[in-house]
């Protein structure tokens, strides 16, 4: 099993086992959740961060907020991605400025789709995965988040799509994280969410939860600890750790 | 029958569309779908008949600029009034709806694209996207709707074309909508770990008997959909005019070559072209024709589809090089036709005689060219295509 590095100071330490050394596993899918609030974004946003300083490519789709928002939130924590942008290191797929009336320029690497039309979204998300493919045959993938799209579309619908584009980045290669708030869907789609991803992070403002399905060992790895969110993004507090297996 | 003005699709479909008939294009995730509604509806308002757009995934504004990217004018044939809108989408996103028709309850879709089937006989109406449809109402109803709609469309003379993505659905519900239209056009994808082509077939269609062939397309902007053809080879001998035919039958191209010690410039490595013909586009190889250059030439036929063998028409002497770059290159194996170059040259032999002195059978086109004339270059090219696809 390998493992990738998160980027998160003290979550790969945490996430250390018999079975892999710690960090996210490589090609596996993951489910961030929880509620508003804390720290969803900002984990996803710092797991590419590190993954584009070892010019590990990106595909990121948003569909809360547009590029530049992504862009500007990111800078915050000083994560400048303005370089991986111009050397196509990243490619975005917008999901949502056109919908809020925004003006798009599309580029190589900056498409625009719509949350409302998953048939497009998906055929975006195939040529991206085809653009990133060429330059590595394993990159990062973020959907941030599933919020909107189940706005704009019935729950069925919204697994459906998740389980198309999963399939899609798992057999280019990516390792893909999804954000989703946490009671946006009834629970028994939250369940069916759930169970589409090999692990799941929950954050709740003051634990991070992690729980990883080691299929090939039949076995479920889970881990706790305490986090904060400071100026440089997330960091797991690493005098807290539990191991709950 | 009414045209659908996508490239090849005619010819898999016996002519067209009857009217009144109902066809589904039902593709994987991920391969493009909208577009074969679109260009569909451009082409039967072309040809002077009338069109609705139902849309329920992206709002009138958005479909008219996709148009635009394609070269084709909606907002004119809007303004005529050849066109219109059903909108199904503006009102759920919480924006102003466009159109004639605009679908404020889910329970008005099927009464309102009945009125739109109405107002335009002998025309035809796109529906994108019934796999939205499916999850807002339930199966059966879906069902029950398209049933309904197509009954309308036969009784109305109206060509109904429905745009379906085939996500993880129960089988026996695919199945159950495939069965409940005339016609359906399967969109594949090719893929390699990732999306590396995209293939359309019809399967089934009640007016004709289709053969299960997948053609690759493209989809360009502007353009709309092209057929795509992934490589062509251009070979024959040295001083055939193969660099000269590739710069000739292509939009863009490049040789890589030097001036001899010889007089003319001679290909050292290849000449790469990109052709765009009558709804084909095509990567074009031209290989080297000296001897010396021919540890390249299998490299170089990897993976073509078809061939042009070029020849000296007024030099007899270079044929058994001619048919010696066949064998090298594989040729024998794929399609493909003899240019037959230089036909202006005192001492030109016809195509039938070069048939002769080559000992080709009657099944291998030869077609006379003046290349640097662009004399006969197009039907070379035609003649390819229809060694390929078929007339």
């Amino acid at each position: 099993m390998i493992n990738i590095q998160s980027g998160i100071p003290g979550f790969d330490q945490l996430t250390v086992s018999e079975l892999a050394e710690g960090g996210i596993p490589e090609k596996s899918t993951t489910l961030i959740y929880g509620p508003p609030k804390t720290g969803k974004s900002i984990f996803c946003n710092q797991f590419i961060y590190s993954g584009l300083s070892n010019q590990e490519p990106c595909l990121y789709v948003t569909t809360d907020k547009g590029i530049n928002q992504v862009q500007r939130d990111m800078m915050d924590f000083q994560w400048l991605i303005k370089n991986y942008i111009q050397n196509q290191t990243i490619y975005f797929i917008d999901g949502i400025s056109h919908l809020s009336g925004g003006k798009f320029e599309t580029k190589n690497n900056m498409v625009s789709s719509s949350v409302s039309n998953p048939a497009d979204l998906m055929v975006k998300v195939g040529i991206g995965t085809r653009n990133v493919y060429k330059t590595s045959n394993h990159f990062r993938s973020i959907l941030d988040s599933l919020n909107t799209l189940f706005a704009f579309n019935p729950d069925q619908m919204v697994i459906r799509i998740l389980k198309a584009y999963l399939r899609r980045i798992t057999e280019a290669g990516g390792t893909g994280l999804i954000a989703y708030t946490e009671g946006i869907t009834d629970p028994k789609t939250e369940m069916e969410l759930k169970s589409l991803f090999n692990n799941t992070i929950r954050l709740d403002g003051q634990y991070i939860h992690i729980k990883s399905d080691y299929t090939d060992f039949n076995e479920v790895q889970t881990f706790e600890s305490d986090y904060t969110i400071t100026d440089n993004g997330i960091v797991v507090n690493q005098n807290n750790f539990k191991n709950i297996n | 029958m009414k045209k659908t003005h996508i490239p090849k699709l005619d010819d898999f479909l016996g002519g067209g569309i009857p009217e009144g008939s109902s066809i589904l294009f039902s593709a994987v995730p991920g391969v493009e779908c909208e577009t074969f509604g679109y260009q569909i509806l451009n082409g039967i308002i072309e040809d002077g008949n009338r069109g609705f757009i139902f849309t329920n995934v992206t709002e009138p504004d958005n479909i008219i600029y996709e148009f635009k990217s394609y070269g084709w004018d909606l907002e004119k044939y809007l303004n005529e009034e050849k066109a219109f809108f059903v909108d199904g989408s503006s009102k759920f996103i919480g924006v102003p709806t466009i159109g004639k028709y605009s679908i404020n309850e889910l329970n008005q879709t099927e009464e309102i694209i009945l009125k739109a089937i109405e107002d335009i006989p002998n025309g035809v109406g796109i529906i994108n996207n019934l796999s939205t449809l499916i999850d807002y109402l339930d199966e059966d109803h879906v069902i029950k709707i398209i049933n309904k709609l197509n009954k309308k469309a036969k009784a109305n003379n109206t060509i109904l074309i429905y745009i379906f993505t085939k996500w993880d659905y129960n089988p026996e519900l695919i199945e159950n909508i495939k069965n409940n239209v005339d016609a359906v056009v399967s969109l594949n994808s090719i893929e390699e770990r990732v999306i590396i082509g995209q293939g359309f077939m019809v399967t089934n269609a009640s007016w004709n008997h289709p053969d299960n062939k997948m053609v690759l397309f493209f989809v360009l902007q502007p353009g709309g959909i092209k057929i795509y053809i992934p490589k062509l080879l251009v070979t024959g001998p040295y001083n055939a005019g193969k660099s000269s035919f590739v710069k000739s039958i292509s939009n863009e191209s490049i040789s890589v070559d030097r001036i001899a010690l010889e007089k003319f410039p001679t290909t050292i490595a290849m000449d790469i072209g990109h052709v765009d013909h009558d709804g084909f586009i095509a990567d074009i190889f031209g290989t080297p024709g000296q001897e010396r250059f021919d540890l390249m030439l299998d490299i170089l036929a990897r993976e073509a589809v078809g061939a042009f063998i070029m020849v000296d028409s007024s030099a007899p002497q270079t044929f058994g090089r001619a048919k010696e770059m066949i064998n090298k290159t594989q040729a024998e194996a794929i399609p493909k036709i003899i240019v037959a170059n230089k036909q202006d040259l005192p001492g030109a032999l016809s195509p039938e005689k070069i048939r002769d002195a080559m000992k080709l059978d009657d099944t291998i086109p030869i077609v006379p060219t003046i290349v640097i004339e662009d004399n006969g270059v197009d039907l070379a090219m035609e003649t390819l295509l229809k060694q390929l696809y078929g007339d």
